[in-house]
């Protein structure tokens, strides 16, 4: 099994995915305005191979990619991996590489950064001249970016962060979007910045390598530039922008560069989020405005669609949340026999498996993730024992309903950090970012004795090694097939 | 001239919606000239009328989430505002 993928771009990818038949090539011509987004969302529900979009209405010479990253099987791909690769030995790749030292990013130069091919200043820097598709009926408008990252640099310490803040298209240089205060471009932002009356820089990167939309989704305290490095094996190519002191993946498709303005807001949304919900409203929110537009030649807009699950950021962002809590947990000597986000659950449940070695220990667990940085993104932790399969569905619901006393075993955290896109919260509190988080403890008191303890009821717990075995051997000799 | 078409979302009431008056609000644009400059947003001042029929120009009303009202309403455009410095 080849481990490291080498990607430079998106273009490879493509041909990866074509290779293992997992793409569609969409030849006949599609409408940007609502077409596009339905027959995306329609691969999410129905876990389809994803769509390339060859023609665009109104907009010859531009492609598109739909779902680029909404299966496990694209990830795997992605990573170089088997598609067939199992999610835990996806996990432990993306643990494997993430762990150790950064890979420091190259800088090239313009000649050979594709992104460069076409440079569009002035009046020519126009958003409406990419193909931004309106991808929900009754969105708040044309959402040029769903699939992509922000780049912005911290003015003291110099680090850099690429995020994926969504970004509806206003006028012809204005995009508009929610940058929460508790994210890492927000802290910059409204920490730095707004004091100071100050814009901030930005470039939105487009079409990029499908490691570095990973490491964008990817809640690591590693600058993602280097962590893309290290999920790729190698550094990634950046280029200096053309109007601001940012530097960008190379090989990207469609580079927006310009400068988040501060204190003054303009309306944006409503969108189809995340969690499978239009939540939050129409409201003021944080203004882009563009200076210049770079892209290759015929450029290939990547396009994710929100919605029900399940979609690469549900997947992504569950995917990652869930392995630097891991990384988090074991860093803290936890026993721990592995952690799992459900994607169903757009990242707001966590699976955690453990060795019960000593009581309350799941409070532990739930005090060091609800603690940490990554909080706000989830608000329920279910712990369940080492003999518990944290990938089998069937198994969690059956450890939650039977091993979860109602009372005992259920923990509130109140007054924590949430995010406006929960549906679930109230109005107010969604306005303000402010949440609520709940521990499912399924694992059986230290203190009962073992005669109190019940006995699991399964095929493998309550036969004989050797009556196990004859059944096993003999099973399609009674007929049965698999 | 042919009739304008725009859209707008309105975060209040509808019924609360002053008429015939002055108003600041933002439209989108849903049948440009040039197709690539649909859903445009633009901040206007304009008077607005819950009659189809009342003004130059047809008006659809979409709620905070989205949602979209059945009749259009009518519009007229006085000036258009420019909120932005030149980028």
């Amino acid at each position: 099994m080849e481990l490291h993928s080498v990607y430079k771009d998106n273009r490879e990818f493509i041909k990866a995915l074509e290779a293992h038949g997992e793409l569609v090539t969409v030849q006949q011509e599609v409408d940007w305005d609502l077409e596009m987004g339905a027959i995306v969302r329609r691969v999410c529900e129905k876990k389809l191979a994803a769509p390339y979009f060859k023609k665009i209405k109104d907009y010859p010479g531009f492609e598109a990619l739909g779902a680029p990253l909404a299966t496990y099987r694209r990830l795997a791909i992605a990573m170089g991996m088997d598609p067939k690769s199992s999610i835990p030995e996806i996990s432990d790749e993306y643990v494997r590489r993430t762990t150790g030292t950064p890979i420091q990013p190259v800088l090239v130069d313009r000649k050979q950064a594709p992104c460069k091919e076409n440079i569009l200043l002035g009046d020519e820097a126009d958003l409406f001249k990419l193909p931004g598709p309106m991808v929900h009926d009754g969105d708040g408008g044309r959402y040029l970016c769903t699939w992509h990252f922000v780049v912005a640099k911290d003015p003291d310490t110099r680090m850099i962060n690429w995020g994926m803040y969504r970004q509806m298209v206003f006028d012809e240089k204005t995009m508009v979007g929610p940058v929460l205060p508790f994210s890492d471009m927000g802290k910059m932002f409204y920490g730095k910045y707004v004091p100071k009356n100050q814009p901030m820089p930005f470039a939105t990167v487009i079409g990029c390598d499908p490691m570095a939309g990973v490491a964008a989704c990817a809640p690591s305290p590693i600058p993602e530039d280097q962590f893309t490095g290290m999920l790729m094996g190698k550094p990634v190519e950046l280029v200096k922008c053309e109007t601001c002191d940012l530097e960008v993946p190379a090989h990207a498709e469609i580079i927006i560069e310009g400068e988040v303005i501060p204190n003054s807001w303009i309306e944006e949304g409503p969108f189809g989020e995340y969690t499978g919900y239009r939540t939050t409203p129409r409201e003021p929110r944080t203004i882009y405005r563009i200076k210049a537009i770079t892209h290759r030649n015929q450029p290939i807009l990547t396009v994710s669609n929100m919605g029900v699950p399940t979609d690469e950021g549900q997947l992504l962002r569950s995917f990652s949340l869930g392995l630097e809590m891991r990384k988090l947990l074991e860093s803290q000597g936890i026993p721990i026999t592995g952690v799992f986000m459900l994607p169903e659950s757009t990242h707001h449940m966590v699976v955690v498996g453990v060795r019960p070695i000593y009581s309350n220990i799941a409070t532990q667990i739930a005090n060091l993730v609800f603690g940490s940085k990554l909080s706000p993104w989830f608000h329920m932790v279910i712990v369940v024992d080492h003999e518990t399969d944290i990938y089998n569905k069937d198994e969690i619901i059956h450890a939650l309903a039977t091993k979860c006393h109602p009372i005992r075993g259920i923990r509130k955290y109140e007054h924590t950090v949430g995010t406006p896109f929960y549906p679930f919260a109230e109005p107010d509190d969604r306005r303000w970012s402010r949440g609520a988080q709940v521990l499912f403890d399924c694992t059986f008191p230290l203190d009962w004795s073992q005669a109190d303890l019940p006995i699991k009821v399964s095929f493998n717990k309550v036969y004989p090694k050797e009556i196990q075995e004859r059944v096993l051997k003999n099973w399609k000799n009674y007929g049965f097939r698999d | 001239m042919s009739r304008k078409e725009y859209d707008t979302f309105i975060l209040i009431d509808p019924a609360m919606v002053p008429e015939e008056k002055e108003t600041e609000l933002i439209v989108r644009e849903l049948a440009p000239a040039d197709r690539r400059y649909k859903y445009r947003s633009t901040y206007v001042t304009a008077v607005i009328s819950k009659s189809e029929s009342k003004y130059p120009d047809q008006l659809w009303i979409r709620l905070g989430k989205g949602q979209l009202q059945e009749k259009p309403w009518s519009i007229k455009v006085l000036k258009e505002l420019n909120k932005f410095p030149k980028g």
